[in-house]
């Protein structure tokens, strides 16, 4: 009987169902930006190297913040992509733990802006983005961010909304240039406001700026940096400004949920997301520029992406706790000043 | 064809079940978060929302947009499908399919379609400068105009498909009788057409009056902030001010708003085929 029962123990382990249940399983949730490629470059390679299942959830960052908040007490998701701003404020609900940053080999390679972006030990930077303007080069010249309201201009321009992530970079950063720098940007708006008619759209989509650039609709717009590619393949001139104010942009960082039951495998998978093989062949797709100050990128690559530690330095971002604090107010005073 | 009232309401039951704990309890939950503000049953969300200037031109600048949709929709509806009707077996076919196709094709696609036409190097600025209108191309991108016709183009195919089947059923010799009997064409559509379709008028006034007041997309891509509609309001208090309270009270809004509609379309009808 004994000799029964331990054979018919060995064999549940051998069959497929005792296999998934001794198989560890991770659970992530990320953009859904570019799947396709994170499943060749990251997941499937990962899956190979742990010998655990990922499971990949997406969705806009609200949704999965709210996920989250609904599952506190019992966590499905165990590693999150977010942005800075969304990491804090899932640090302030409760939502996430310290990250242990021992157990990250590569942590040390990271630039410094990408170590602990929000102060709080509860975020990683795995990829950031500069934003300036891209602009026709043969129609106009772009030193200052003030420029794109110039009056020989102004009706040539889109400008992000403010419910976009390029929206309150290049407000704060036309702030700067207007000398009207607060974190309310309520003088950049009120600026865009008495200009609302003469600019062509407050646009809600960066993949809308490629056709109207290329129909002639517009000459400038902010944009961030991975959207920068589609621009060079026009058969029109097409420049990225350096205005003297400098480039501001955005980081997206990793976080752990808070109470998860895997989290020493969720610090295997930041380790490897962040590990300068992951982080070169990312970029060498375009798809993230690295937050690992190791990697080395092909020209091609290099001028597609926010890359190098001056570029990283040069970054003037907004602080996560003033994009936080100011978020709802910012889409008040716009709704008032742009979309009455 | 039942037996019973009992075996139908069985039938029923398990579809009933699904949709009430599927789609009618979190709708419910949503939209009682409008009326919950402070710890209690109030509808201060709902005054405070109507106080605000802004929200109150957005609300009428979605309402009257879904009425001129609807309205134009309808008229061109009317003269289409009295077309599409009155064609050979044939060419009935090939049109309805030309008018199905645009619903096969993403509203995305179909957007970002009227960047192109209605762009400064467009085919209608080509046709403007062309014929002299204008020296200079018109701004017609991002106008309340832009999203006029992109919700027209989005949803005028419900309104013949309805009208279709409507003018389908009517009696084939009432309108050969009201104009033997000496009615004109107007009085023959007014006192005859209209009444016999009022149900295909009613669904597809519903469809297309809802579909206008809910889409997100071609508002968001051809207004934009310049023209700001209910249902973008609604995505920005969920995005970025994380205010479900807001976008409850919208929500809420537009179901009364579409709710409304059909009924008074409904109304309208019935009022029109008792005269």
């Amino acid at each position: 009987m004994k000799r029964a029962l331990m054979a018919a123990a060995a064999l549940t382990a051998l069959s497929p169902l005792g296999a998934a249940a001794a198989e560890r399983t991770l659970t992530i949730s990320v953009y859904a930006f570019a799947q396709d490629d994170f499943k060749a470059l990251v997941y499937d390679p990962f899956e190979a190297q742990c010998g655990c299942k990922l499971v990949v959830e997406t969705g806009n960052s609200v949704e999965r913040l709210a996920k989250m908040e609904a599952n506190k007490a019992n966590p499905v998701v165990d590693l999150a992509a977010v942005s800075m701003a969304d990491a804090l404020a899932a640090s302030r609900a409760g939502l996430i733990d310290k990250i242990d940053t021992a157990k990250l080999t590569n942590f040390s390679k990271l630039y410094d802006v990408a170590k602990d972006p929000n102060g709080d030990g509860m975020s990683v930077g795995y990829t950031f983005y500069a934003t300036s303007i891209a602009y026709r080069s043969d129609k106009m010249k772009i030193e200052s961010w003030a420029d794109l309201l110039k009056p020989e201009y102004v009706s040539h321009v889109a400008f992000p909304n403010v419910t976009t992530n390029q929206g309150p970079p290049a407000l704060h950063m036309l702030g700067l240039a207007l000398g009207k720098d607060t974190p309310d940007l309520k003088g950049p708006i009120e600026a865009l406001g008495e200009k609302k008619d003469d600019i062509v759209t407050f646009y809600e989509k960066s993949s809308q700026l490629v056709q109207l650039m290329q129909q002639e609709e517009i000459w400038a717009a902010p944009i961030g940096r991975f959207s920068w590619a589609g621009f060079t393949k026009l058969d029109v001139p097409v420049a990225w400004a350096t205005p003297r104010e400098g480039q501001t942009g955005g980081m997206n960082v990793l976080v752990l949920t808070k109470g998860s039951k895997n989290q020493d495998l969720a610090l295997q998978f930041m380790d490897f997301w962040l590990s300068t093989d992951t982080q070169t062949k990312l970029a060498e797709k375009l798809i993230d520029s690295p937050a690992n100050s190791e990697v080395k990128l092909s020209e091609a690559a290099a001028n597609n992406l926010t890359y190098g530690e001056e570029t990283a330095k040069s970054l003037k971002l907004i602080p996560s706790a003033i994009a936080l604090d100011n978020r709802a107010g910012w889409l008040k005073t716009w709704n008032d000043k742009v979309g009455q | 064809m039942f037996q019973n009232r009992a075996e139908a309401l069985a039938l029923a039951m398990p579809a009933a079940v699904f949709a009430t704990l599927v789609f009618l309890l979190p709708v419910a939950i949503l939209l009682s978060e409008g009326f919950r503000t402070g710890g209690g049953w109030t509808l201060s969300a709902y005054t405070g929302f109507f106080s605000e200037t802004l929200n109150r031109t957005v609300f009428l600048r979605s309402f009257r947009l879904g009425l001129e949709v609807t309205a134009v929709s309808a008229v061109i509806g009317y003269a289409a499908a009295f077309a599409i009707v009155n064609l050979p077996p044939k060419g009935k076919g090939r049109m309805i399919g030309l008018v199905t196709l645009p619903l096969m094709i993403s509203p995305v696609a179909r957007t970002y379609a009227w960047i192109v036409i209605l762009g400064r190097t467009g085919i209608v600025n080509e046709v403007i400068t062309g014929l002299g209108f204008s020296p200079e191309p018109l701004r017609l991108l991002f106008t309340e105009t832009a999203v006029f016709i992109g919700l027209l183009q989005l949803f005028l195919p419900l309104m013949i498909l309805s009208l279709i089947s409507a003018l389908e059923n009517m009696p084939r010799d009432a309108i050969p009788a009201a104009r033997v009997l000496g009615a004109n064409w107007f009085q023959v559509f007014w006192k005859v057409v209209l009444p016999l379709t009022r149900e295909g008028l009613v669904i597809g006034g519903t469809l297309v009056f809802t579909g206008s007041l809910t889409a997100y997309i071609t508002p968001a891509i051809l207004g934009g902030s310049k023209v700001l509609m209910l249902e973008t309001l609604m995505y920005q208090q969920v995005s970025v001010a994380n205010d479900f309270v807001s976008a409850s009270v919208i929500a809420f809004i537009l179901i009364v708003m579409s709710f409304a509609a059909n009924i008074l379309l409904k109304r309208l009808a019935t009022a029109r085929s008792r005269r």
